[in-house]
């Protein structure tokens, strides 16, 4: 390494331990301790409408299920269209547990952490189990899997008693140090714990991505029978990369029933799955940087359609449900335009910003 | 006994249809490799437009109904020429992606006609009396429905057999640097996969809005409950979706006539294709009749 730890330029690599540090710069880690510090410390200075502050935890929820989908999708190269499934395993998970033990008891209240973890590791079964079939076969075949999972899973949910039918099942506040967390500082406190938690998710898969374990992925995606030679077993990476997503998807899950403070069956459906393969599409397949980008993306073109619609609704007869006709169209939009014309997502224009920086103070 | 043959008729009345819903999902996959999940929007948008060329143009209806197929054979064209064209070479996994957009973008546009949200039904055109057999009851529009079906599928079947485009179109799905070399249009075999696949869904549709009445979930879900029918018969095997969807029909029925109510289970024709579908890519991914391709990751 050269002297210069600030820039990128005139720098090479003689390690193999430099070439797969996380931060390659003294820059980047100046940067991402700002963008932290910025994310903990905004509002203290600023009161956003509980309106938008549900909207921002939504889209940390969003990020940690988009992480798992990011592995599975765009590292192992594996189309999962049940991913809400997942997601509504780990929602499910707390909320059943709240419907047996009642929604007050203290493994709910007060071991949250412990439930959002024992979420996680539900998902990553499940994620197992419906990753099964890439022992055998490929990917094309795995759409249907997930598919059929998603379709079992609506039906388990809207037809068994236990579940409620679908119905909201209701989920305790939650009791920190300070007390229990009541209705105004609600979205406040699961602002912060979720922005622990993604970044504890976004390190564990950049770290991940620097071991074999996440490298044997991309080694698979790229070509299994290259990877079989190198050693790898292609079956079980894949299996492996389910039940990893499967794990995300269950942590968002719990997040989400915690934040919203019930579970019920719509925010589970295959209309979300697509709305998550949304968001990988067009924050960037296989880069860490698009699993920020994407949530916050197509959330943010959530609220503007719902303004649009809102707008529209003036000029137009007011038996019309604008709002659901255009958000699937709009996300359709998006995903086949993004498909066709930036393949690679919001994070290349990200990897174009930064390798204009990357180059400072030359041209090229 | 009656019960059962009851179960058993209507069993294949709903699975012809399914073999119908899955022929063009097979046509394209076969041709193509493409999974298509936007296979029930198009068979939703087939059905309506039959619906509104009868009901509000006041075209009879066997007229509209060859309209719609005719209509829908240029739209699925179009969709392939303006989506799916500049794709061919990407990898797989794009290809479906687009299509999943496709289905979100269909979806979002009926959502946008009154079709999306209220429910219809043809205007009956055949006597409403059903016919009763030995206690058996099977309505007309089941009959012709069921008989349109297998018109269709013997037409299909012959044109895949026989004619130049069916002949150049098994070529492509069996090797397209040959069948280019043999001067076989590729990308016009495509399109023109696209557009069999949404004739015979505009088809499927129009027989499925007259059974059950024309609602956008009804329709659009026959585009999913194609996967386990087209797996059961193997994905690339024109005999086994149809063999495939009859007996899915029977299972779905069978499901409906003898779980339903007992155990407290209840619409489990709606879960069962799925189950069966995670078992059949464990123990028999390649189906009935599928070709066993060696793609052993």
């Amino acid at each position: 390494m050269s002297a210069n730890r600030w820039l990128a330029t005139g720098n090479y690599f003689t390690t193999y331990q430099e070439e797969q540090r996380i931060f390659f710069t003294a820059l980047d880690r100046l940067f991402c301790s700002l963008l932290l510090a910025a994310l903990f410390i905004w509002p203290f200075f600023m009161e956003l409408d509980s309106k938008y502050m549900l909207v921002i935890d939504n889209i940390l929820v969003a990020v940690i299920a988009i992480l798992g989908l990011n592995l599975v999708t765009g590292f192992a190269g594996l189309i999962s269209v049940g991913h809400a499934a997942f997601v509504g395993v780990g929602a499910y998970t707390v909320a059943c547990l709240s419907r047996v033990i009642g929604d007050q008891h203290v493994l709910i209240t007060h071991a949250w952490p412990l439930m959002i973890l024992i979420s996680g590791f539900m998902g990553a079964i499940f994620g197992g189990i419906v990753g099964l079939p890439a022992l055998r076969l490929k990917h094309l075949y795995l759409v249907m899997a997930t598919l059929s999972f998603q379709m079992i899973f609506e039906w388990t949910i809207g037809f068994m008693d236990f579940f409620n039918q679908g119905q909201t099942i209701y989920v305790g506040r939650v009791v920190w140090f300070t007390g229990t967390v009541g209705r105004n500082e609600h979205y406040l406190f699961w602002y912060y714990t979720l922005l622990v938690v993604v970044v504890l998710c976004g390190f564990a898969v950049r770290n991940l991505l620097r071991t074999r374990y996440g490298r044997c992925l991309v080694a698979v995606r790229d070509n299994d029978r290259a990877a079989d030679a190198m050693g790898m077993h292609p079956g079980f990476t894949k299996v492996y990369a389910f039940a990893l997503a499967g794990f995300f998807a269950g942590i968002a899950g719990a997040m989400h029933a915690y934040l919203y403070r019930g579970v019920g069956m719509e925010s589970f459906t295959l209309h979300e799955s697509i709305q998550y393969l949304a968001m990988t599409i067009v924050g960037g397949l296989g880069a860490l940087t698009g699993s920020f980008f994407g949530p916050a993306a197509i959330k943010i073109l959530d609220l503007q359609v719902e303004v649009l619609a809102e707008w529209a609704l003036k000029y137009l007869p007011s038996t019309m449900n604008l709002a659901t006709a255009l958000r699937p169209l709009s996300f359709g939009l998006v995903i086949v335009l993004f498909l066709m014309f930036e393949p690679r997502g919001i994070a290349n224009w990200w990897r174009i910003l930064r390798s204009y920086v990357k180059l400072w103070p030359f041209r090229y | 006994m009656s019960y059962f043959l009851q179960l058993v008729v209507s069993g294949i009345v709903v699975g012809s249809i399914y073999a119908l819903s899955a022929l063009g999902f097979v046509l394209i996959y076969k041709s193509s490799r493409v999974l298509n999940l936007a296979h029930g929007q198009i068979i939703a948008t087939g059905a309506f437009i039959t619906y509104s060329l009868t009901v509000m143009a006041h075209i009879p209806i066997f007229l509209s109904f060859l309209l719609s197929m005719i209509a829908t054979f240029f739209l699925a064209m179009s969709v392939e020429k303006i989506f799916l064209r500049r794709l061919i070479g990407e990898p797989i996994i794009s290809v479906i992606m687009v299509t999943i957009g496709l289905m979100s973008i269909i979806d979002g546009l009926i959502y946008l006609t009154p079709f999306g949200s209220e429910n219809f039904s043809f205007p009956p055109f055949l006597p409403e009396q059903p016919i009763i057999y030995a206690g058996i009851s099977i309505s007309y529009t089941q009959l012709v429905g069921v008989i349109i079906t297998f018109i269709l599928i013997g037409a299909f079947s012959w044109f895949f057999k026989k004619s130049t485009v069916g002949i150049s179109m098994r070529a492509v799905s069996d090797d397209q640097l040959a069948s280019m070399s043999i001067g076989v249009s590729v990308p016009r075999v495509f399109g023109l996969a696209w557009a069999t696949a949404g004739l015979s869904a505009a088809a499927a549709g129009s027989v499925i809005g007259n059974i059950t009445g024309l609602n956008f979930g009804t329709l659009h879900a026959f585009g999913i409950i194609v996967f386990p029918v087209v797996i059961l018969g193997g994905l690339d095997s024109l005999l086994g979706a149809v063999v495939a969807g009859i007996i899915m029909g029977l299972i779905q029925q069978f499901a409906s006539g003898y779980l339903d109510g007992n155990w407290g289970l209840y619409g489990t024709a709606n879960v069962l294709p799925y189950i069966l579908l995670l078992v059949l890519l464990l123990f028999k991914p390649h189906g009935l009749f599928g070709t066993h391709e060696i793609e052993r990751v």
